[in-house]
């Protein structure tokens, strides 16, 4: 598999189409094989996120399970000083991220391939970033920063599993204090909602659009579904069966098709059994 | 080596590369593949639609009849359509009965040109060329009489080919040639006379046709395994040679014999001459020779038999096919064939006793006749109860005559023949509780009833619970001296087998008693050799089999009660016992005599029947051990565990559950809960005693780890070996339905987490270290799943829509408790339920399919053996269970069929057919193994993320060939007995194999060949007595399970990973084939290559290799390419 970016100059920058530049990464200065990483300015229209402004921000590709965050900002902040790092397993807008959780309730992170968005602090390091040449690869592991992996790091990662009954109980008890909160405030806000649509004293009713939640009953689908089969059971107890001539025959005339539908499905089925050679007793 | 050719085949069969490379690429291997596979996508079952017109056209009266029938007389027309389509397929070609009317022509062509030769002494063989020996042992030499040979005075056909009944496969032919009455002599009945010249007759014949070019191949047989009947087998030459066999009879002319001769209480053989010594018995001492008589008798009547079966077949129309329908059902369960057998010449003869008494009549369908025989047998004991179907019972011997010569008595039109001679009583309770298990699943409308009656085969290995064989039937000689059954073996003309056969087995009847439902035996096979070799010895028969059927509570039993010591019947304890009967008393004061076996734990109690036979064979037949071959529990010896006392893990099991028990008392009685318990579920594998080795309690070494001072527990420590993996038993606690719940999953999380209260709580569950065992609690709150499903819509509309989390959580909480719960109900009625799991789980694991098919899923299918055993009876060893497991997995019609599991007997007719009319409407959405319980119809919640498609194509080839190694390891006597070779995975259909450092593999001694070299991980041996509060020790810490996850992780997108969860030292990786397309630069690409301009992407394999080294840096130990399949 030799790559075939050999025509680039070896100090140059390796640029392929699409706009991306390739850096090489590889685990410890021992290692002989390498990664690509394929980098590129963060462009995107339609997002404005605070979180990864336009000129400052480096969308990263391809980076292995083994580099945390804080091995991804050290390794790129020989481009300059970095000021975030956003791992994520797809790219995408930076997702709602609710109550800020304790660690012990995070959802476990997926140890894979993911893609980054580093958050440089001036935007001339993107340059300094897209202009690295692939013949210089980003070292993971060095003497000065180790970083674990296999055995070591599961022990690490047991031995961090460990939490103190007090201290979760004080997470515990802090989480539920603003969830309470938030819940109060929730009825505080329904609770005017459904204020502004009472009569006044002259009788009239202020009609909004939007959520109409509170003023009619809380309905939901079950709910709906539930009288629909209420109204269904009513109709059929009126029904009268068998009772006409008509009735009777057509009755009649149904258990026939029935019984026919039946006779044609079990033909079908033993042709198909036939086809598999499956009446072959031994 | 054995091995090495069994991987060969598996991986040539059945590389799951191949399979997976039929879709993508490898186009020569496709190619090959193609066929099949197009065959299999055109298969795929449409639900019909009937136009409208088409459904409510007025019927015809026809048309109604036949939906009536259907209706009424089986559960279903599928039933009735199955069997005509059966019959279909046994029944004879036109073009077959074509080639057999040629043959047959040629062949009494040949015979009628035959010149006559000079008459000779018996025992004087010089007119025979030599090219050909006589069929028949010459014990006694010496006879008197003259012999010539002469054209056969008639050739005709007698058996099933005229009479239609003949059926596929094994077509035979049965041509009787007439004796010119000049060769032989009234008195020739007399000591095998008749029966020499029969079988120098057959001998001439014999060297006649050699020199025809017209037939094929020629050898000797004798008829259902008796010596004194020898037959000529003709093959057509060329291709048609398998096709079907001509078997030559020699008889006498019709009347010859005078039939009161041969009463089964006259003697026709007499001491002097079969002994050779001078006896001064007269005639009327001698003993009588039924046997003898019988096979005599039998050559004077087919003709009269087959005119007999004629004019019943002739007046009922589905006699033929209901023959054919027996036929196929004696043969599945291998009834048909052999000394002894209940053959297709019986099944007629049933029938026609059946129809000429009434009890069916001649309107009758072939269904109602094969019914109505089954019912009459299931019911009718002849060995008690004979029937006969002479009508003049005068001249003729009575049915309690024949009782007393025979065990079994079914006499036939003449009144003189009695045609089930040689079936042993034992043979013919198998067959009458074949016929009752038959009836019992017929009526069953859940049970597939086609299937299990005709299509199902049951041979000895999987039906009988333990199997075991006599080896070296010579020893039987001696045996017949020791049972004093010198009249008996005259009789029998020297077949030392058959004589001692029935005693034996009435030996073992006695002693085994109480501890069996039924001992059956092999049936010896009709032996076959060529013309130009001597008749083989008795000596040369295969091994003989004999299976018990066992009756699970009382067979363990260690004791063997008698009559008390002053009761008469002591002394015939005593006898029966021998040595090993010794008076006791016991507890309620009573002295009698018993008998203790050996036994401490269950694996060894099972092996107390063994202790019996091995005991009276020696004790009453002179039979050593060594010819006893007991294949009851070989394949046990993978799940036995490394102890003092070896044990395959029921009392260790048991331990648990006890352990688990008073947890849960203890759970129970907390006060001072926030709220309370409502209840305590265990939800793991060794709570229902399948866990495949259950947690053993353990005593920690605690210099051995780190220690963590603040949570008082104990880390592993770097360097050394990995600890002992301790497994967390996960026991399920709901907590009250309560308004205090906050209705927002996020919060109900938290909440959960603060009622964790002691010993090392943690955010999801709770760990307890009680009596050396760890037991993982969980809290649940069964609101759970149903808030995480509900969400508001836009318009304000509250919906419920299912997701993956809210599943996850149902499975973990309900789901798994309640399966728990069942499966260790089941447990409690059928106590090998456990270790066929747990063998099966093995079974899986060492094959590499644990992460396919997972725990549950095998529990599950264990549990359908269990709940629908039909046509078996439910499985009273573990190893027998283990060889229905993979004849279920490899013969199970995944792709059409739902396999129901009717646990707790939940489900209703109705049910069934839902569950299949909803499998089939929407069977392409469905999971291709789909398992349907009664808690769970439509969606098969246990397989619904694996295996998939290709995988499960692999598991039931595999499956199949593991079935086919084990079973002739277990019958076969001159094989190594090494069953682990099914527990060893062909290695080389993988790309990379990741080998591990042993020192990091926790659960290395439970490898299938654990490694000579052992690591110290921690664990006190010495002491007794588990370890229960101090530190908490390392739990559920496992390298291998860890390093797996994060590979699958990184690389799912790209390749399988798989691992013998049980001390499984290798990893092995394959890549999909579809990883290794070229793919457009996406921004998800991984590891990736650019080429060109245009812009691919491909996986940097160097790259991903030295990754896996580096992700399981420490337990990784080599990473071997076994392929260059990514080199593209």
């Amino acid at each position: 598999m030799a790559p075939s970016k050999k025509k680039h100059a070896n100090n140059k920058a390796c640029v392929i189409p699409g706009g991306f530049t390739v850096l090489s990464l590889q685990f410890s200065a021992s290692s002989a094989a390498q990664h690509k990483l394929y980098v590129k300015e963060h462009k995107v229209r339609a997002e404005k996120s605070s979180h990864r402004p336009l000129d400052r921000t480096l969308f990263v590709l391809n980076v292995p399970p083994y580099c945390a965050e804080h091995v991804v900002k050290r390794l790129f902040s020989q481009f300059g000083d970095v000021q975030s790092v956003e791992l994520r397993d797809h790219p995408g807008s930076s997702k709602h991220l609710g109550p800020k959780l304790s660690r012990f309730f995070r959802p476990a992170d997926k140890q894979g391939f993911k893609v980054g968005y580093i958050v440089f602090e001036s935007p001339s390091s993107i340059a300094a970033a897209k202009s690295h040449p692939l013949s210089e690869p980003l070292v993971v592991s060095t003497e000065e920063h180790p970083v674990t992996t296999g055995v070591q790091k599961w022990i690490q990662q047991y031995t961090d599993s460990f939490v103190q009954p007090d201290h979760l109980q004080k997470i515990v008890d802090t989480f539920m204090e603003v969830h309470d909160k938030r819940k109060e405030e929730e009825a505080e806000r329904q609770k005017r909602e459904a204020e502004l649509q009472q009569e006044d004293e002259e009788g009239w009713v202020k009609v909004t659009r939007g959520n109409k939640g509170t003023k009619a009953r809380p309905h939901s689908e079950a709910a709906n579904q539930k009288t629909l089969q209420k109204e269904l059971r009513k109709k059929k107890r009126k029904e009268l069966m068998n009772f006409y001539t008509w009735q009777h025959r057509n009755t009649q005339k149904e258990h026939i098709a029935e019984l026919r539908k039946k006779f044609e499905e079990d033909k079908q089925r033993i042709a198909l059994l036939r086809a598999q050679r499956k009446f072959r007793p031994y | 080596h054995q091995l090495v050719t069994w991987i060969d085949r598996v991986s040539g069969s059945t590389g799951i590369g191949k399979e997976a490379d039929k879709e993508y690429e490898a186009p020569i291997k496709a190619k090959r593949s193609k066929p099949e596979d197009a065959g299999g996508d055109e298969l795929v079952y449409h639900p019909v639609k009937l136009s409208r017109s088409d459904l409510y056209r007025p019927p015809t009266a026809e048309e109604l009849n036949q939906l009536k029938e259907a209706e009424s007389l089986f559960h279903c027309s599928l039933l009735k359509m199955q069997m005509e389509e059966l019959l279909k397929e046994v029944v004879l070609s036109e073009r077959r009965k074509g080639q057999i009317d040629l043959f047959i022509h040629t062949v009494t062509k040949l015979l009628q040109t035959f010149s006559n030769s000079q008459e000779v002494e018996i025992s004087d063989l010089s007119w025979l060329s030599g090219a050909v020996q006589v069929p028949f042992i010459m014990v006694p030499k010496t006879t008197k009489g003259k012999f010539h040979m002469a054209p056969p005075a008639s050739v005709d056909l007698i058996g099933s080919y005229p009479l239609g009944t003949c059926t596929k496969p094994h077509v035979m032919v049965d041509l009787a040639v007439t004796i010119p009455a000049d060769i032989l002599h009234p008195k020739d009945a007399l000591n095998q006379r008749y029966a020499r010249k029969r079988a120098l007759y057959l001998a001439g014949l014999a060297e006649h046709l050699i020199s025809s070019s017209d037939i094929g191949t020629m050898h000797y047989s004798c008829l259902h395994g008796n010596r004194l009947r020898p037959v000529l087998l003709l093959r057509p030459p060329g291709k048609e040679s398998s096709n079907f066999t001509v078997r030559v009879h020699a008889c006498p002319p019709p009347g010859f014999f005078k039939p009161s001769r041969f009463h089964p209480q006259r003697n026709n053989i007499r001491t002097e001459w079969y002994t050779g010594l001078q006896t001064s018995q007269s005639e009327s001492t001698e003993p009588p020779t039924p046997h003898y008589n019988s096979s005599i008798l039998g050559d004077l009547l087919p003709r009269a038999h087959l005119q007999f079966l004629s004019a019943v077949s002739s007046q009922c129309p589905a006699f033929t096919d209901g023959v054919a329908l027996l036929k196929v059902w004696l043969r599945q369960r291998e009834l048909d064939q052999g000394t002894g057998c209940f053959n297709g010449f019986l099944a007629s003869m049933l029938m026609a006793y059946l129809l000429t008494t009434h009890r069916i009549s001649n309107t009758m369908t072939a269904y109602q006749l094969l019914r109505n025989s089954l019912n009459f047998l299931a019911s009718t004991d002849l060995t008690v109860n004979g029937i006969s179907l002479s009508k003049d019972s005068d001249s003729t011997p009575s049915l309690s005559e024949f009782h007393s010569a025979f065990q079994v008595v079914f006499v036939d039109p003449s009144g003189h023949l009695n045609m089930c001679a040689d079936m042993t009583a034992c043979t013919y309770k198998q067959l009458q509780h074949e016929a009752s298990v038959s009836m019992q699943f017929w009526d069953n409308p859940t049970v597939d009833g086609f299937h299990s009656l005709l299509m199902t085969p049951k041979t000895m290995i999987r039906t009988s619970d333990h199997v075991f064989q006599l080896c070296e039937l010579v020893k039987l000689q001696s045996s017949c001296k020791k049972l004093n059954l010198l009249s008996e073996l005259m009789d029998y003309s020297g077949n030392y087998v058959h004589t001692a056969l029935p005693y034996i087995l009435s030996l073992l009847q006695q002693g085994l008693g109480q501890r069996i439902h039924l001992l059956t035996h092999s049936l010896p096979p009709d032996p076959e050799w060529s013309v130009e070799s001597e008749a083989p010895k008795y000596k040369d028969q295969p091994p003989l089999s004999f299976g018990l059927l066992l009756r699970p509570e009382l067979a363990v039993s260690v004791l063997e009660r008698g009559p008390s010591a002053d009761s008469p019947k002591a002394a015939e304890f005593r006898q029966l016992w021998g040595s090993r009967s010794e008076l006791r008393r016991f507890q309620d004061g009573a002295i009698t005599e018993a008998v203790l076996w050996d036994g401490e734990k269950i694996c060894q109690k099972r092996l107390v029947p063994r202790q019996i036979i091995t005991h009276l064979l020696l004790l009453h037949a002179d039979i050593p051990e060594s010819c006893v071959r007991y294949v009851g529990a070989i394949v046990d010896d993978v799940i036995k565990m490394e102890r003092k006392v070896p044990s395959t893990g029921e009392e260790e099991g048991l331990l648990v559950v006890q352990s688990f028990d008073d947890l849960s008392r203890k759970l129970w009685k907390l006060e001072g809960l926030p709220l309370s318990i409502t209840s305590v579920q265990g939800a793991h594998p060794a709570l229902r005693y399948t866990q495949v080795f259950p947690p053993l309690p353990l005593k920690l070494d605690y210099s051995f780890f780190d220690r963590d001072k603040i949570s008082r527990s104990l880390m592993p420590k770097e360097g050394k070996p990995c600890p002992a993996y301790i497994t967390p038993i996960t026991v399920i606690c709901h907590m009250e339905g309560s308004g205090k719940w906050p209705h927002d999953p996020l919060a109900i999380r938290h909440i959960r987490a603060r009622h964790k209260y002691a010993c090392r709580p943690c955010s999801t569950h709770l760990d307890v270290w009680k009596d050396g065992l760890l037991f993982r609690i969980q809290v649940a709150y069964h609101r759970e799943p149903q808030v995480l499903r509900e969400s508001v819509s836009l318009g304000g509309l509250q919906v419920v829509r299912d997701n993956e989390e809210a599943q996850a959580l149902e499975m973990a909480t309900i789901h798994k408790p309640l399966l728990t719960s069942t499966l260790h109900g089941i447990q409690q009625q059928h106590t090998c339920f456990g270790a066929v799991c747990r063998l099966a789980k093995r079974w899986l694991g060492a094959q590499l399919f644990s992460s396919d098919i997972t725990e549950d899923t095998a529990d599950l299918l264990v549990a359908s053996l269990f709940l629908q055993p039909a046509p078996f009876t439910p499985p009273g060893s573990p190893q027998v269970g283990f060889l229905r497991f993979l004849h279920l997995l490899s013969s199970f019609d995944w792709r059409n069929s739902p396999l129901i599991v009717n646990l707790n007997n939940q489900l209703s007719v109705a049910d069934y057919t839902e569950i299949k009319n909803d499998f089939m409407a929407s069977r392409e959405s469905l999971p291709v193994m789909f398992i349907a319980t009664p808690k769970d119809k439509k969606i098969s919640v246990w397989t619904k993320r694996a295996p998939s498609v290709q995988m499960l194509q692999r598991v039931v080839m595999v499956a199949a060939e593991s079935l086919k190694v084990l079973e002739h390891q277990l019958m076969d006597s001159s094989q190594i007995q090494d069953v682990r070779v099914v527990f060893r995975p062909p290695l080389d259909v993988y790309d990379v194999l990741i080998h591990l450092n042993h020192k990091q593999v926790p659960l290395l001694n439970q490898a299938v060949d654990p490694p000579a070299v052992t690591f110290s991980r921690g664990i006190l041996t010495d002491k007794s007595g588990a370890s229960s509060g101090g530190a908490l020790p390392v739990v559920d810490y496992n390298p291998v399970s860890l390093y797996l996850t994060e590979l699958r992780e990184a690389f799912g997108d790209l390749a399988l990973f798989f691992c013998d969860p049980y001390g499984g030292t290798v990893i092995t990786v394959l890549w999909k084939p579809k990883a290794f397309t070229p793919m457009p630069f996406k921004a998800s690409a991984r590891s990736v290559e650019v080429t060109g301009e245009v812009v691919n992407t491909l996986p940097n394999v160097e790259a991903i290799l030295e990754d896996f080294k580096i992700i399981g840096n420490g337990l990784v130990k080599s990473v071997e390419v076994r392929s260059e399949r990514w080199s593209i």
